[in-house]
Formats: structure tokens, sequence, C-alpha cells
């Protein structure tokens, strides 16, 4: 069968968007392969499609949670019932049922804290990986912006698993970060297809704002003008609150916020309100985007400015995935840098609160060797955050089971540490650079990312001239639903069929 | 916050200020502590267990201070307070809402809840003919529900939606005090996403914890409607199924429960266990609330029981200081046991 009826008859599209029959192909021809396709070009068909051509498993590696969840559940929706997500939302039970016949599913998602434990890594070999993927690779590279520590061990996972088949997919990653890729995982003859992270129909806007109270106004100025629907990011939760709460309150649109501190129950409803054209506008920490396939996404507005273009860009890029022209607007008012940069320190461990644990972990006369665990009230007294936590954690064990001595596992940390706030400095000022540069917005993304690609676009940013007026909305801003039905006519709405009543 | 203000002002008035106005905070919240549990049942307040859950401690003490700035209430110390007259008054004019039934019902009111969402999402899918869709209820356990439920049912899959539609309207019908919109708009269905709590308190102009009490309020009277006349709903009567609810003891309790039952005496429970014996007689506390055919006699003379009770109910008061000072010679554990047995009717 051609590739392009197999698509017809399993996903019902008629053709291919860019870059994924290329990567299809050179897996088929049993090639590894790096794909860097943009935001919203449907990379898990490129696993999803092999699926149905290869004999055995498919072991897709995604590192975020509720992404994995939202990716099974979207397949289940479009009637695939052999996925399955092991990950630590499943009870002891579930996980030992999933183990137990694994071989009885095609496609298996797994988290990578999942995949170091020797006990599912038994599993896994027992069964026949006929592809292995590694979704949001640029995890794996210390110079990626989203480094996971338990991602830089999926070579060691890879090679305990016979070196199968490899797909690794990223949406953004410099060149650094790919070839930071290619080495951790082991490839060779590695086919790497990078198509274009540009994305034409999406144009750039940066404004200079004078202060946070104008910016406000400046928000619920756009929104009342711009062609909706659209998503405000912002880095806190409660100016996000703040904002949709205004716009809400002046009746500008039907705006919700949407942020990790809102009950699941809640999250899901206003992302499937907003999917549903309930919502004109959402007010969204970062939280917000993964996994919401919506098409005509009008606008996206940063509020703040990211920590980096990586995020950026995949940010504005749940903008016009129906091809149709959108714009992405920043607002950027001065000092607006020494947010990210203050969330970006509370992001490693500091020197004092390494030095203060060693301290203790030394004066106690606490080995760490054979991976001994920390305790959780050290990390209370020691002010960790999580993610401060997770990474100290990581050092201790590891290097613990290679028994190295307290005293160099502490440099090893306050290095690593080191290199890392300065490469998140880095991305926050390329950031930063970006929104103060004079010249095109577009070629400077492109450039970064050491993308080819040029063309001529008409819509391209505020610097080649884009004016703000095409995007404005010809209709009156929708008000509030005004006509409000009774809660029977809406238990009749949901529960009878008019049109077979009829 | 008419509808908390009152509970809080009922409560209050209950406990005069034998207890602290925390005790109404753990109350409101579920604790399942002994302590709680003893208290709901000993002042008569086990309606409002769990129904606010969960409540911070911050908004609670605001609440306090709240009532306190209006004059409701007033402080007696040690953070006991007592009604004032307006407090009184204030009562008397708003009463409480009456389907409330949180000690019965806090176990499966939100189970109910879910498998009534995800019923109705499904049902107006099918009804309108549509298979994509994503599931409003991400528990597995009320996916397995419906699946079972839509295998079983004798009713043509088409027909689904106008049943369920019915047996709601009947149901709704029978109490007009109540206004199913805090249900009905929340519900999911077929291209339309009901609303978060939040939204819907703001769409029929409540206060947040208010909303909460109506929401909880509506879905307790239909548990109740449904499991007095089953016959009538049909498929409604489903979402109970094997939902009931079982007494719970603490997790603890139930072991010195089975351990008593096979003979432990008190002091050979708390030894095996590993536990203080004051412990294990919290744990018999409990036991003598829940299991009505736990006997007290082996703690607690027949006559001492009597005297206990008499005191108790002379001086009008629960507090196990002021029921010692009379009869001197019962034990706190014993006065306890008395009134856990006895005291809460």
């Amino acid at each position: 069968m051609e590739l392009e009826d197999l698509l017809k008859k399993q996903f019902g599209f008629t053709s291919f968007k860019t870059g994924q029959k290329e990567v299809i192909s050179a897996l088929l021809n049993k090639q590894h392969t790096l794909a860097m396709l943009p935001t919203g070009t449907g990379k898990s068909l490129c696993y999803q499609l092999p699926g149905y051509i290869f004999e055995g498993q498919i072991v897709i590696v995604s590192p975020l949670l509720s992404l994995m969840q939202d990716q099974v559940e979207q397949m289940k929706q479009y009637g695939e019932k052999r996925v399955v997500a092991l990950n630590s939302f499943l009870s002891q039970e579930e996980r030992g049922n999933v183990l137990a016949f694994l071989d009885r599913y095609k496609f298996i998602f797994i988290s990578p804290e999942m995949l170091m434990s020797p006990y599912i890594i038994q599993k896994l070999k027992n069964i026949s990986i006929s592809l292995f993927v590694v979704d949001e690779a640029h995890c794996i590279s210390q110079w990626g912006y989203d480094f996971r520590p338990d991602y830089s061990k999926l070579g060691e996972v890879r090679k305990t698993l016979g070196n199968p088949l490899t797909l690794a997919l990223t949406a953004t990653a410099t060149s650094k970060v790919r070839e930071d890729i290619i080495r951790s995982l082991g490839l060779n003859g590695v086919k790497k297809i990078e198509s274009t992270i540009d994305r034409p129909n999406i144009g750039f806007f940066v404004e200079q704002i004078a202060d946070y109270r104008q910016k406000e106004d400046r928000v619920l100025e756009l929104v009342a003008q711009l062609q909706k629907p659209g998503i405000i990011y912002f880095s806190s939760k409660k100016a996000a609150e703040q904002m949709a709460d205004l716009l809400s309150e002046q009746q500008i649109c039907r705006a919700s916020v949407y942020h990790g501190g809102l009950d699941q129950d809640t999250r899901i409803l206003i992302q499937q309100q907003f999917i549903y054209g309930q919502l004109d506008v959402i007010c969204a920490t970062s939280a917000f985007g993964m996994g919401v396939n919506k098409e005509n996404i009008r606008f996206v507005i940063h509020f703040h400015m990211p920590m980096q273009l990586e995020s950026y860009l995949q940010e504005i890029g749940r903008a016009g995935r129906d091809g149709e022209p959108s714009i992405a607007i920043l607002l950027y008012s001065p000092g607006d840098e020494l947010l990210p940069l203050q969330l970006a320190e509370g992001e490693l461990p500091s020197e004092s609160q390494i030095d203060w644990l060693f301290n203790l972990l030394e004066n106690e006369g606490e080995s760490v060797n054979g991976g001994r665990k920390l305790s959780e009230t050290w990390r209370e007294l020691g002010g960790f955050s999580e993610v401060q936590w997770r990474i100290v954690e990581e050092f201790v064990t590891r290097l613990g089971q290679q028994n190295k001595n307290l005293c160099s596992i502490r440099n090893e940390i306050k290095e690593f540490a080191k290199r890392r706030g300065q490469a998140k400095k880095e991305s926050i000022f390329k950031m930063k650079s970006w929104i103060d540069i004079n010249t095109c917005r577009r070629k400077f993304i492109l450039h970064y990312f050491d993308d080819p690609f040029t063309s001529e676009i008409n819509q391209c940013c505020d610097r080649c001239g884009l004016q703000l007026e095409p995007y404005h909305s010809f209709k009156k801003s929708p008000q509030k639903e005004t006509i409000d039905i009774s809660w029977k006519e809406y238990l009749q709405k949901l529960l009878i069929n008019g049109v077979l009543n009829k | 916050m008419v509808q908390l203000t009152s509970i809080i002002l009922y409560c209050l008035k209950q406990l005069s200020k034998e207890r602290t106005v925390y005790s109404i905070y753990h109350l409101l919240n579920g604790k399942k502590s002994s302590q709680t549990i003893q208290d709901a049942h000993l002042f008569s307040l086990k309606k409002f267990f769990g129904v606010l859950s969960p409540l911070s401690r911050d908004s609670y003490d605001s609440m306090i201070r709240t009532l306190q700035e209006q004059g409701y209430i007033i402080n007696h110390g040690e953070q006991r307070f007592l009604l004032t007259s307006s407090g009184e008054s204030f009562l008397n004019k708003h009463p409480i809402l009456n389907e409330l039934n949180g000690w019965e019902y806090h176990q499966i009111t939100w189970p109910f809840w879910e498998r009534l969402s995800l019923l109705i999402q499904v049902a107006s899918n099918i009804v309108h003919q549509e298979k994509c869709y994503i599931p409003i209820q991400k528990n597995k356990d009320v996916h397995q529900w419906v699946k079972t439920v839509l295998k079983e049912m004798k009713v043509p899959k088409y027909d689904l939606g106008r049943m369920i539609y019915q047996e709601l309207i009947a149901c709704f019908e029978h109490n007009k005090t109540l206004d199913p919109s805090v249900l009905v708009f929340r519900l999911t269905g077929f291209q339309q996403i009901g609303l978060t709590p939040m939204q819907t308190a703001q769409k029929l102009s409540m206060n947040h914890f208010d909303y909460q009490l109506q929401f909880i309020n509506i879905i307790h009277y239909m548990i109740r409607k449904i499991a007095e006349k089953p016959e009538q709903f049909p498929i409604l009567s489903l979402l109970q199924q094997e939902l009931r609810q079982q007494h719970e003891l603490t997790q603890s309790s139930r072991k010195t429960w089975q351990l008593l039952i096979q003979g432990y005496s008190l002091e050979a429970i708390a030894r095996l266990r590993k536990l203080r014996e004051s412990t294990i007689e919290d744990h018999l506390v409990e036991i003598a609330l829940y299991v009505n055919h736990f006997s007290i006699d082996p703690y607690v003379e027949q006559k001492l029981q009597e005297e206990i009770l008499a005191v108790s109910r002379r001086i009008a008061s629960r507090q196990l200081k002021l029921i010692k000072d009379q009869v001197n010679k019962a034990s706190y554990f014993q006065i306890r046991l008395v009134l856990a047995k006895y005291g809460g009717s």
C-alpha cells in the first residue's frame, strides 16, 4: 500500500504535512532519524503511521505526564485502543496489569523515570520494540532550554534495549542541541530531517510599553480590536488571573484563566470550552497549550517575555494552525527581563544551599555511597524548591552509586548549577536581544536555529513594516452570550436531539 | 455568604462554647479524626461533615473575622465564640440548607457526581451520534462503570438521553425550593462543555462558598430522592450502584475492631499494635459511635452509664470536664464511651 493510502485509511488525511513523509520513509528504511518539525505539524503521526507497518511495539518516551495523557486520549478518541501510558498516574495494580500483558499494546508511552526501573526495563526487553521514540528530545541536552537529568540516561537505556530503531523528535533545537541529542542517544548514521521552523502565516509584533499598568490597558485594547480566539501568556498566575477578570468584567470577551494551580477538573473544562469556542481568550501560564489542538487561534500575546526563544516559538506556534494569517504580539516594559532572571535562579540550587547541605552531610558523617536517599526534611530546611531538589537528588544518587566522595559530588553540583545558570542567562539575553533588534525578527530567529529557509513574507514583522490593522476583527467583538437559556432548555439541548425528534 | 454564615452560626450555637471554633473548620473539611467524628455526633452536626472540603484555614479564619465584624458572634476567649442576638436573628431569618447530609453521603457525593456527569456526556453524544470526544471525567473506575451500565442497560441507546432527561426533571420537580441550575449548567454534552464551579457561581451571582454548599445540597437531595424510590428512577438509581456508604471507621480503628472481635483486650491490642492505650481508647470511642452492636458494658458498668447520662442531661453539657466533676469515679474514657454510644440521639 502506498503511504498516502495508509494515511487516508488510518487517519483520514489526504496529504502529508511538511516533513512527515520524509521521516516515515527514513524509518521504513530502518534509518535512525532526528526530526525537527515545527509545532503543530503532527509530529505524532511520524511514529503512529509506522506503527501500522512495523510488526512489534512502538515505545514512546515522553517527558510531560499531562502531554502523555493527552496523546493517549487523542489516539483512543480516534479509535486506536492498543495504546497505554506507563507513568506514575497508574496505580500499583494497574501497572501490574499493563506490564503482565505488555505485548497486547501497540503503542507504549512511558515516562523517563519509569525507564530507570530495572524491572520495567526487563519487561521491555521481553517484547520486540520495532521503534524507540524520544519525544521532546531537546530535553536530553544540557544546552537545551528544558534539560532533564533523567533524559540524559536515555542513551544507556537504548543500549540495554538492544539499540532499537530510534526516532528523536523535537520542535525547537539549535544545531548544537541537535548534535547533543545524536551523541547522547548514541545514534549512528542518522538521517536528519530538519524542516524549517518558520511559520509564514504568523506575523511578529513587539511593542514597547512604559509600565505594567499601561500594559494592562494595552492588552484590553488589543483584545477588543483583534480577531479572536487568542491566548495571552503570563509568567505569573496572579497576573493571568487579574487579566482574565478584567476582560470578563469589562465584557470585552469571554475570557478565562488557566494555570497549573487550578484543579484538574477545572483545567479540563477550561481547555475544552476554549476548543469548542465557548471562550474567546485564555489568560494562561506556560502550563497551557500542550496537547491543545485548536486550528483557528488568531493571536498569541505575551504579557511577559518568555525565558528563551525556544519556548517563545512553541507558544506562538499554537496560533494559525489552519494556515490563516495570525499574529504574535510581545509587550515589553523596561526591566521585564528581571522576572525571567529571577525565575531562572529559582530553578537551580544556589551555591549557599549546596554548601549548607553538604556541610550538614559531612558533619553528620553521612555517606551517600550506594545511592542513598536524601531526607525530605533537608529539602525543607534548606529551602530547596522542587526543581532544585530534583537536581540535587539526581546528582547524589548517580554519583553516590559511583562511590564518589561528598567533596567531589559537591563540586560537581556546583559546577553544573553554574554552567546551567549561565546557559539560562544567555538564553534570556538572547530573547532580550530579539526584542531589541532593529532588523527583521523572523530572520533573527531563523538564524538562531541555523535554519536556511528564506522567502519573502508579506506580513513578516514590525521591523519589516507589519501593521496590526489587518488582524483586527471586522465584527464588533462578540459580546457575552446574551440569550440566557433556562436549566431545562440546557438539559434538553444536551439530551434530546431536536433533529431526530422532528 | 448567607448559607455559609447560617451554617457556621448554627454550629457555634450547637457547640455553645464547649469546643473551639476550629472544631467547625475540621467538621466542614470532613477531617477523619476521632475528635471531629465524635463532635459531629455529640453536637448533632453530622449533616455538615465534609460539606465544604477542601476548605483552607486562611479562608475559614477570614470568615470568622467577618462574622465577628458583622456582630453576629463574640469572642469568648480561648478560640471559643458565642452567638450574639443579631446572630440569633440572622439564623432565624436564614434557615440552613435542608438537604445536606454530609455524614451519610460525604463519601459518595463526588463519585455520584463523576458518574452523573460522565453518563450524561456519553448519553448526549450517543443521542447526537458523535463518537469523537474527550471524556470530561478522568477517573478510570468511572469510565468502567459507564461501560458496564451501557452494556447492561435494557434501554435502546437512542432513547437514553430522553429517559435521563425525564428522570432528572421528575427528580427536581419534587422539590421546588431547589434551583437545579447549580448542577445543570456544569454538565457537559455534545459540543457543549459544562461550566466550572467558579463560572457557575458567577453566572448565578452567588458567593463561591454558598455555591459549593448549594451544589452539595442538591446532590444530597438527589441521592436521597433516588434511594427512596428507585423504581421511579430506573437509570438514575444506577448511579448509586455499589456506592452505598459502608460506615467507615478510620483505618486504624478498623484494625482495632477486628482484633476486638477476635477477643483481644484493650491492653493486648495496644501491645500487639505497639500503640498507646489511650490511642486504642480513641478507637473504641469511634467504634462506639458507628458499630451499633458494639457493647460498652465491659468498659463501663450499666449503673455508671446511667449516672453519666443523667449528669450530662442535668447540666446540659457534653463537656467532659464538667461531667467528670460530678461523676468522679468515672474515667474520661468511660465518659466519652457513654456519650459516644448514647449522647448523639
